[in-house]
């Protein structure tokens, strides 16, 4: 099967042929199959946010390639702007970028710049506010009189208004209470759900990322150290403590436990993982505590 | 390229012009930019191009830099130059068509002009490029002190603050532009193509949300400031001490000479 985006030996070199120069990506290749959820981490100015702001032409490659479906996307300079609404990006913070009257006229603008206008158009807002749960009473409301997770959830609604069949996530959940991030995290699912599209997730957060992952790529000072599945990142906790990472709390909890000699043998990443492990030890019969 | 301009930017290179005082600096250059005004002929000037070359290398930020500069302003120097060549009728006329002539005193006289803007930048910028915007701003605040006596040290002191903060900013709402274009580019905007008309519209995605995101940061700079009980009155003392040193005084001899030399080339000939 052919990758839907490959990305071969990318570098960066920012503030080139200055005294400053240096690579803020360094020989990363990598695939992604359509469908994957793929989650990024490092820390932060390990250059995740220079790595994914080439893979829909935002920056040019100091060297390497991304293809999009088999084809490179510097191919054709000209047809950058068909790319950018195929392979969607949300940048981090992106409620600083709402900028119109309306939440409505906000949401049009990507769409817009792709050309639909009348009723397609319109048809195209309600569908993804519909989807999204937005109700209808926002929409004829500034977007600067909500609070902060309303307008992440209007700046994201506008990108994925614009239909693209992969979508990349730049610290979607940064800043945000609790409630917010579920409901961002469900945002993403639903949308992913709906149009089976292939997402990106730059975060911090290990435990939302060992739930949405289905991969996981690691990155340290612009060089990709691992890109494996959730399972086996995780499962190599030395590698990810070695650059100052950490595994989500229920896997160090489990293997703390493991170090104590209780009989718990087996990987957890997150908490429904673990109940329904904890579940079927005690279903047979042995004893935790 | 927004990032291509450096003019104004600090670049910790750590060389003896760093380590100068600022206010010997700022007078210096004052100094600097007078004498290179007054040359009166090309071979006062040429003195004034090597001394600017010496000050430039002294700093030991890449020439490279300092000629990135030179780039988003050619547009001015080749507009001077031409000016100059072709409305200067002195001297040997070398071949005329229509109403433009050039003559051996167009092309002296634009190669003077366009040598002249080349050495004030340069030597602006190495000050600029050796001196952090708060050194700079303190050496202002610093030479400016005289005009307290008349009564005006709230308006010297919120000046020069005005300053650091303005300075400290410009790097910031670069970057800001950037990331904000290229946010506006992932939705489809194009600020390339397009006729002028487009073109200026497709500038309010960029512009509200700096706005926006300016006017919030100067609240929360406010508050941050009022926190920590900043006010323009009072008296405070400095962190800093500035201080004057042999070195000062060596730059002060260079810049001297520099001038006499000009001095004596703009009599001698
Ligand atoms: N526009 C830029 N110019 C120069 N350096 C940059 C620029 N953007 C980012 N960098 C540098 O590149 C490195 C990687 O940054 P970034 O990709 O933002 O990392 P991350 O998203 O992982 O925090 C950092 O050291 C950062 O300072
Ligand atoms: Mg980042």
């Amino acid at each position: 099967m052919q990758p839907i985006l490959e990305v071969k030996n990318l570098t960066h070199t920012y503030d080139e042929s200055t005294p400053f120069s240096f690579d803020a990506v360094n020989d990363v290749s990598f695939s992604v199959f359509q469908g994957e959820i793929i989650g990024i981490i490092g820390h932060t100015g390990s250059g995740k946010s220079t790595l994914v702001q080439h893979l829909n032409g935002l920056i040019k490659p100091s060297s390497g390639k991304i293809l999009y479906n088999g084809t490179d996307i510097w191919e054709k300079p000209k047809e950058i702007k068909k790319i950018r609404s195929e392979i969607g990006l949300v940048f981090q913070y992106p409620e600083y970028q709402l900028f119109e009257e309306t939440v409505y006229k906000d949401i049009a603008f990507g769409p817009k710049n792709m050309g639909l206008d009348g009723e397609e158009l319109d048809k195209r807002i309600r569908d993804i506010c519909s989807l999204l749960e937005i109700n209808n009473e926002y929409l004829d409301k500034s977007p600067f009189d909500l609070s902060g997770g309303e307008k992440r959830r209007i700046a994201i609604a506008g990108v994925m208004a614009m239909n693209p069949k992969v979508i990349i996530f730049d610290e979607p959940i940064a800043g945000l209470d609790p409630i917010g991030r579920k409901s961002v995290i469900k945002m993403i699912e639903d949308y992913r759900k709906r149009y089976n599209a292939t997402v990106i997730i730059i975060s911090h957060n290990m435990e939302d990322m060992a739930q949405l992952a289905d991969k996981l790529l690691v990155m340290n000072k612009g060089k990709l150290i691992k890109f494996d599945t959730v399972a086996n990142v995780f499962g190599d906790d030395q590698t990810l403590k070695s650059i100052g990472l950490n595994v989500p709390i229920v896997t160090k909890v489990f293997s703390n436990l493991k170090e104590k000699g209780f009989p718990v043998s087996k990987k957890i990443f997150t908490i429904e993982d673990a109940v329904s492990y904890l579940l079927e030890l005690k279903e047979r019969g042995e004893h935790f505590a | 390229m927004l990032k291509d301009i450096t003019f104004g930017q600090y670049f910790d290179t750590k060389s003896i012009v760093h380590s100068l005082d600022p206010r010997i600096k700022i007078l210096l250059l004052i100094l600097q930019i007078v004498f290179i005004f007054i040359t009166k002929n090309i071979y006062a000037l040429l003195l004034a191009f090597l001394f600017v070359l010496l000050s430039v290398i002294f700093t030991k930020v890449p020439i490279k830099i300092y000629l990135k500069n030179f780039k988003a302003i050619l547009p001015i120097i080749i507009f001077t130059a031409l000016i100059n060549l072709f409305y200067t009728n002195e001297g040997k006329e070398l071949f005329g068509f229509w109403k433009l002539t050039l003559t051996t005193g167009g092309i002296y006289k634009a190669f003077y002009f366009a040598l002249r803007i080349v050495l004030l930048i340069a030597i602006s910028s190495v000050l600029t490029y050796t001196t952090t915007p708060n050194d700079l701003t303190d050496a202002i605040e610093r030479l400016l002190s005289p005009l307290k006596i008349l009564g005006l040290k709230n308006a010297v002191h919120t000046l020069a603050m005005m300053m650091t903060i303005a300075l400290r900013f410009i790097p910031t709402l670069v970057e800001e532009t950037q990331k904000i274009m290229n946010a506006q580019k992932a939705r489809g905007a194009d600020f390339e193509n397009g006729r002028l008309k487009e073109k200026i519209n497709a500038l309010i995605p960029i512009l509200i949300p700096l706005l926006i995101s300016s006017v919030r940061r100067a609240y929360e700079l406010a508050e941050a400031m009022e926190c920590r009980c900043y006010s323009v009155n009072g008296d405070r003392q400095r962190m800093k001490i500035l201080k004057c040193s042999a070195k000062d005084l060596f730059a002060f001899l260079f810049c001297l000479i520099f001038c006499l030399g000009i001095a004596i080339l703009n009599y001698l000939f």
